[in-house]
């Protein structure tokens, strides 16, 4: 079970990156616009850009190892761990979901930062055509810089 | 040789995009070594510009001119290290309000601190995004109970919002001087290009700005040599760690010495005589007080008010204080001769004392003077005031204090104006054998 | 010719925050946010080891690594796949580095408790710049 305070923070908006690895141990990494939380709460969907999505769906088919980094503008940060369990194309829906998501993030983003830069940088990344990765959470560890930084929640 | 499957014939996307990569390279190349040289050019001229002048103030403004009309930095400033104390003061700025001129900066403290500190250059492109991630996580330690809840951190001269700064120590040799800064509201506003104008710019600075400040120093010396011993002045020049002008306690041998019968020659002669025997009186005296290394703390008409032992500690003060009273009576009698022949009966009197006293700067801001305040030089005073023509009259201690040096012989108890014991004295008669 | 094309260095000026994946030896990717790639030559970057964690044993067991930076200008990324060399707690990069994070530890009244316990040098594998994933205006 994901915390409630992760689950939040999943929902965003946060700058997300998905990390995975390949057979020889080399990691692989990817923005991420997006992400819907199931409702057994250890079920996480995210979006990629296709571009992406290669090397990741081919290091999951591989080995199945899923790290995904959530970070706000305030530095609390967050990361999961766990199984991969599918893909597929976004659909119309996903795209839908990821839009309002980049507005929310410029907004968000943008109170902390220069809100020309942040929409510059965050609606300026591509993100179609996307890819949806389901994985299933194992492992939740905080990692807000400071105390307690890289601990285990769940 | 390897095989490709595009066709060379240019048609192909990935070819046609190399070769615009490759002019996109050649024309920054190009940029880059057009404005390199251009800056070449300029620097040239800056430094000529700044090496012309030896006036602090005028090469602060060069600097300054340069940084903002010629290489375009909006805001820059110029921090000196001050000499005596650990930390640097902002001595001219440009395009910051309020200029921020006098605001110091503790060595350590801040980018302009380290790199005081370190004698290094520093170029950083994210001040604020990392000072906000730096008090985060100070916050969270505290919230955390890990850290005790800090104070305040002292404010730092420059842009309330700078992202970048660009500060280069000023280096004479291996000697710091001084800091060098730019700063900008832009994130990332400096590059690598900046920090070699700007190495340029300092390098000249540096040395323009020792070189003036030298001689403003040998200058401030030679006007404060005109006042002061050359000991005091130099130390209050150098700042030494030891600054006289803060008012200290020191055992000091005091020497007051006047001339009888000046009042009255002061009266009835005409004041062209009296300048004249005072000059000769002043020159032969003065040039004795430096010879014995004592410290003029005041003059006044005929008197004069000489003291041992500070600012520089000497060894034996009362037997430099004795050899000095004792040269001054001997130039002194053929001054009394001569001014004898020419109608004026004029005698010298001297007092000695030993203790301590109240030393540092008396006055007010615009008028300060170097002065002794105690017991100590009363007494002296008082003594002088009973010598009797040639007479150099001393305390029981300076007396003892050099009873291997001179003969001497008692007069007194004196009863003296200002201490309530009558008080032992002893007459110097001559350097022992 | 080093690896590391000259238009990249203003993205090693830690205006953007880069993400960095790392891997532990049983295959575990670490995915983590840091503040600044700094550039040390044409073929190295440093990563400043303030602290210990995921990302720093992780490259002590697997050295392999990949960095993401952002240009602040044009926002293009670049992936940086790197290989963990050394760490340096003396000479110009370990100085550099340390000097910059004094500087805003003392802003902060983190002098003492903020420090850099080393620079980690890696080695760059290859760099990509990914122009095809922005969106042309």
């Amino acid at each position: 079970m994901i915390p409630d305070k992760v689950v939040e923070i999943l929902r965003g908006p946060s700058v997300m990156q998905v990390g995975t690895r390949d057979a020889n141990l080399r990691p692989f990494h990817s923005y991420v616009w997006g992400a819907i939380v199931h409702e057994d709460r250890q079920t996480v969907t995210f979006f990629i850009y296709e571009n992406r999505s290669r090397r990741i769906v081919s290091d999951l088919e591989d080995n199945g190892r899923v790290a995904l980094g959530i970070a706000q503008a305030s530095h609390e940060a967050y990361q999961l761990k766990g199984s991969y369990i599918s893909s597929r194309t976004a659909s119309d829906d996903d795209y839908a979901f990821q839009e309002a998501y980049r507005s929310k993030l410029c907004a968000a983003i943008g109170q902390v930062w220069p809100e020309e830069m942040v929409k510059r940088l965050f609606l300026g990344a591509a993100y179609r055509p996307g890819v949806a990765i389901t994985f299933r959470v194992e492992e939740v560890f905080l990692q807000t810089p400071g105390p307690g930084a890289g601990s285990k929640m769940a | 040789m390897p095989t490709s499957e595009s066709s060379p014939d240019g048609n192909d996307p990935g070819l046609r995009e190399q070769i615009a990569e490759n002019q996109r390279t050649i024309d920054r190349l190009n940029r880059d070594l057009a404005r390199k040289s251009n800056d070449v050019r300029i620097i040239q001229q800056i430094s000529s510009e700044i090496t012309s002048t030896l006036d602090l103030d005028e090469v602060l403004a060069v600097v300054l001119r340069a940084m903002e009309r010629v290489l375009g930095f909006q805001h820059s400033m110029v921090l000196l290290q001050d000499l005596a104390e650990a930390k640097l003061r902002v001595c001219a700025s440009s395009g910051f309000d309020p200029s921020g001129v006098g605001a110091e900066v503790a060595l350590g403290h801040g980018v302009l601190g380290v790199v005081a500190e370190r004698k290094r250059m520093m170029r950083v492109g994210n001040v604020g995004a990392s000072v906000a991630y730096f008090a985060g996580i100070r916050a969270r330690m505290e919230a955390a109970g890990e850290i005790a809840p800090g104070g305040a951190v002292p404010a730092l001269p420059g842009l309330a919002k700078a992202q970048s700064q660009l500060a280069l120590p000023l280096l004479v040799k291996d000697r710091l001087v001084g800091v060098l800064a730019v700063e900008s509201p832009k994130a990332n506003a400096f590059d690598e290009l900046d920090e070699i104008l700007l190495t340029i710019v300092a390098n000249q600075a540096a040395t323009a700005i020792d070189n003036a400040r030298t001689y403003q120093m040998v200058e401030k010396l030679g006007r404060l040599k005109r006042f002061f011993s050359p000991q005091l002045a130099e130390l209050i020049v150098t700042g030494g760690a030891d600054d006289p002008l803060k008012t200290h306690r020191r055992d000091v041998t005091v020497v007051f010495l006047d001339l009888r019968g000046f009042t009255a020659f002061a009266e009835t002669a005409e004041p062209e005589e009296v300048m004249s025997v005072l000059r000769e009186y002043h020159a032969e005296m003065g040039r004795l007080i430096l010879e014995h290394e004592g410290t003029l703390e005041r003059f006044t008409g005929d008197g004069m008010m000489i003291f041992f032992n500070d600012p520089t500690p000497v060894s034996d003060p009362a037997k430099r204080a004795l050899r000095m009273a004792l040269a001054m009576r001997e130039r002194v009698t053929p001054l009394c001769e001569r001014w004898r022949k020419r109608g004026h009966e004029l005698d010298l009197g001297i007092g000695i004392a030993q203790g301590y006293a109240t030393i540092g700067a008396i006055g007010f801001e615009g008028r300060w003077d170097y002065g002794a305040i105690g017991t100590v030089t009363n007494l002296a005073a008082r003594l002088c005031g009973e010598a009797k023509p040639s007479q150099i009259l001393v305390t029981r201690r300076v007396a003892s204090d050099a009873e291997d040096l001179v003969e001497t012989e008692p007069v007194g108890p004196l009863t003296l104006k200002g201490l309530a014991k009558p008080v032992p004295a002893f007459n110097v008669v001559r350097l022992k054998s | 010719m080093g690896i590391l094309p000259d238009e990249i260095k203003p993205a090693m000026q830690g205006v953007i925050p880069s993400h960095i994946v790392t891997c532990s030896r049983d295959g575990i990717p670490n995915a983590s946010v840091i503040s600044q790639v700094y550039y040390v030559d044409p073929d190295h970057v440093a990563l400043s080891h303030q602290f210990f964690n995921k990302t720093t044993s992780n490259v002590r067991e697997n050295p392999h690594a990949v960095a993401c930076i952002t240009h602040p200008e044009t926002l293009e990324t670049w992936d940086l796949e790197l290989e963990y060399d050394h760490s340096e707690t003396t000479g110009p990069v370990f100085d550099t580095m340390d000097m910059q994070i004094e500087a805003i530890a003392s802003m902060t009244g983190m002098k003492g408790i903020f420090k850099l316990r080393s620079a980690d040098i890696y080695r760059v594998v290859s760099v990509i710049k990914n122009a095809d994933e922005r969106i042309q205006p």
